[in-house]
């Protein structure tokens, strides 16, 4: 952001974003990574996931008096989130079968309910996302019976419907209790695997619901969470993030390698309630990460694929996204600097819609030795999220929800799809937006406003405009113009 | 709050060697903590706050019955929980039984427990949940372990007075 005006960039991948989430039903393009049955970060579930918290970040951090630019794009990301596609393979992985539950397949059987047990890796983003939505937006739209409904049909196998109908509530409650049920140690991803990280975004879901509902389930956990930990501790013999504990034999699994990606995504996340924590093992930790490049840029090497049971694992792993993620939360500019910088001159940035994305590129290395590969999730997400996010800014969406009568104040209450909107805030009462018509996407030009008071007087690029219709201004051709709206 | 997503049912013994179950009690608001006698920390601070709120609620304290659920059913027999809880905290009751009847109390609240060893021998990781049971031995709210006994007890007053239907 430059002067409380969004970038070219930022407003690329915000395009980007809007972009992926209009995309047909179960059209996953540019969205594949390298794995096989959503393993891993190749699931589109991340991808949709931090998409959905890139835009709740800039909405409360950049664009404050825009909720009609982003809360349809989330609402469009958390129904893709809702789809089979997305969750399906939990009707397989629940059956366990993976190096750390190989010993429990025999007692554990085929789960349809993508939340009924496990599988933390999709639910809290499932409960937090919604939680955002309607936190950000002063709604209760995801309180609605059955509005988080996982349902799979297919003509061709798997016998009757399978439908599963949670709510915002009836979801946190239930991820609630199995946290109790774990003794706050956190809910496993694949069966009998903890991971400190995936348990992160539940502890987001359960404040921002205790935001919306008066609740305090979130200090309840993070107290129960701490307790549960000290025995373990959260960071591993050499300063890392501690990755995962098996459930039956309380065996730490320590970051070994290490792999960036394990210190960046907890740290990122672990900042909204631990902040002194994550800050004073910062620097120490990304040190051991970055790796100096030409001309100020910085890049983050990769850990060697690893062999087991005669097998190399693939999969994505997203160190340099996850880093730039990181980066930015910590306040880190001049890594964060680096890192994109780097990205801009080694990994293709590619403009398509009026979107900004760095496509999917599985080559290692340039002939110099560069960092060329990178996945979906970096490319389409990840350092969108880092451009986007402020110093401790998902923090500050879990410390401090929206001043009282925000939602009452002057806003863009929907911005049409060909509108660009680089500024919206409310300065002392008045309404400063930047706006612009992007013919390069189709849309009726439109912004609508909210909240005005009686009398309001509209300018328009310096001249006072009466809309045509009232409240609904069109945007003209041309270059950005400024809009204020005041009494 | 909400009713918890609860069972909320067990066939234990009374530190008298009474059989009981959650029906018994029917009548009076059940007050459930689950713990251990050996317990050094967690569970002399939750009975401790506990007796403060049934301090604070004064003569309503009659319609409730507080109750102390074993975790360590080797140990906490009948006896040792009635001398445990009759030097401490008079007006609990002890509830114990068999690995197996301790076992599907703590499932049914959805209590986390965990043996695990120490110097001295072993104690039980335990979820330090307070849970309330109506009269009619349905489960009503639970208040975990950071909530106050002043929260408690003022929750717990307006439960006691309300009219029921």
């Amino acid at each position: 952001m430059s002067d409380g005006v969004l970038t070219r960039e930022q407003l690329g991948h915000l395009r980007h974003w809007d972009n992926l989430s209009r995309q047909l039903p179960n059209d996953w393009s540019q969205m594949h990574g390298k794995g096989v049955s959503q393993d891993d970060f190749g699931g589109y579930r991340f991808q949709l996931a931090y998409m959905v918290y890139g835009l709740a970040l800039a909405h409360r951090h950049q664009l404050p008096a825009a909720p009609g630019l982003f809360a349809p794009t989330i609402r469009r990301l958390i129904e893709k989130l809702l789809m089979p596609e997305v969750w399906l393979y939990w009707r397989d992985v629940s059956r366990g079968g993976s190096v750390f539950n190989a010993h429990l397949s025999d007692r554990l059987g085929e789960e349809w309910d993508p939340v009924a047990r496990d599988n933390i890796m999709y639910s809290a983003y499932v409960q937090s996302c919604a939680a955002l939505h309607d936190q950000l937006f002063g709604t209760d739209h995801y309180a609605a019976p059955g509005s988080l409904t996982f349902r799979h049909w297919s003509f061709f196998w798997g016998g009757p419907e399978k439908r599963f109908a949670y709510d915002r509530d009836s979801l946190t409650e239930h991820l609630y209790w199995l946290m109790v049920e774990s003794g706050y140690l956190g809910v496993a991803c694949e069966p009998n695997c903890v991971f400190q990280i995936c348990n992160q975004p539940a502890i987001l879901g359960f404040r921002l619901h205790d935001q919306i509902t008066g609740g305090t389930r979130a200090d309840d956990v993070v107290a129960g969470y701490e307790k549960a930990w000290a025995d373990f501790g959260r960071l591993d013999a050499g300063g890392h993030y501690a990755m995962m504990i098996s459930e039956d034999t309380r065996e730490v699994r320590p970051n070994e390698r290490p792999s960036p990606w394990v210190d960046a995504w907890c740290g990122a996340l672990m900042n909204t309630w631990n902040h002194d924590f994550v800050h004073r093992h910062y620097r120490r930790q990304v040190a051991d990460f970055l790796e100096p490049g030409p001309d100020g840029t910085l890049s983050v090497p990769s850990a060697p694929a690893r062999q087991v049971m005669g097998q190399e694992i693939v999969s994505d792993t997203c160190d340099l996204g996850w880093v730039a993620a990181w980066a930015s939360e910590m306040g880190d500019r001049e890594t964060l600097d680096g890192l994109l910088a780097h990205a801009d001159r080694f990994m293709n940035p590619t403009w398509r819609d009026g979107g900004l994305h760095y496509s999917r590129n599985d080559t290692p290395a340039d002939p110099d030795g560069r960092r060329t590969e990178i996945e979906p999730m970096s490319g389409n997400v990840l350092l969108g999220y880092a451009r986007l996010n402020v110093p401790d800014g998902l923090r500050g969406i879990y410390q401090q929800p929206w001043p009282a009568g925000h939602h009452e104040e002057p806003r863009l209450t929907a911005v049409d799809r060909d509108v660009e909107v680089s500024r919206a805030e409310v300065v002392d009462g008045v309404l400063h937006a930047r706006l612009r018509r992007d013919r390069t996407v189709p849309g009726d030009g439109t912004v609508t406003l909210a909240g005005l008071p009686a009398g309001a007087r509209l300018r328009l690029g310096g001249a006072e405009i009466t809309p045509r219709v009232r409240f609904v201004l069109d945007v003209p051709d041309g270059p950005a113009v400024d809009l204020v709206a005041a009494s | 709050m909400t009713a918890p997503p609860l069972r909320a049912t067990y066939s234990l013994v009374d530190h008298h060697g009474t059989p009981v179950t959650e029906r018994t009690y029917r009548g009076r608001w059940q007050l459930v903590q689950f713990g251990f006698t050996s317990c050094r920390v967690v569970c002399p601070r939750a009975l401790a706050k506990l007796d403060d709120v049934l301090d604070r609620l004064g003569a309503h304290a009659a319609a409730v019955a507080p109750l102390y659920v074993t975790v360590d059913p080797d140990r906490d027999t009948p006896e040792r929980m009635k001398a445990f809880l009759g030097a401490t905290h008079p007006r609990f009751t002890g509830l114990t039984g068999t690995a197996q009847q301790t076992g599907d109390a703590a499932a049914s609240f959805r209590v986390f427990t965990r043996r695990r060893a120490t110097p001295a021998g072993y104690d039980v990781q335990h979820t330090a949940i307070t849970y309330l049971l109506d009269p009619d031995a349905a489960p009503a709210r639970y208040w975990s372990d950071t909530r106050t006994a002043e929260a408690i007890a003022t929750d717990l007053a307006a439960l006691l007075t309300a009219p029921r239907a």
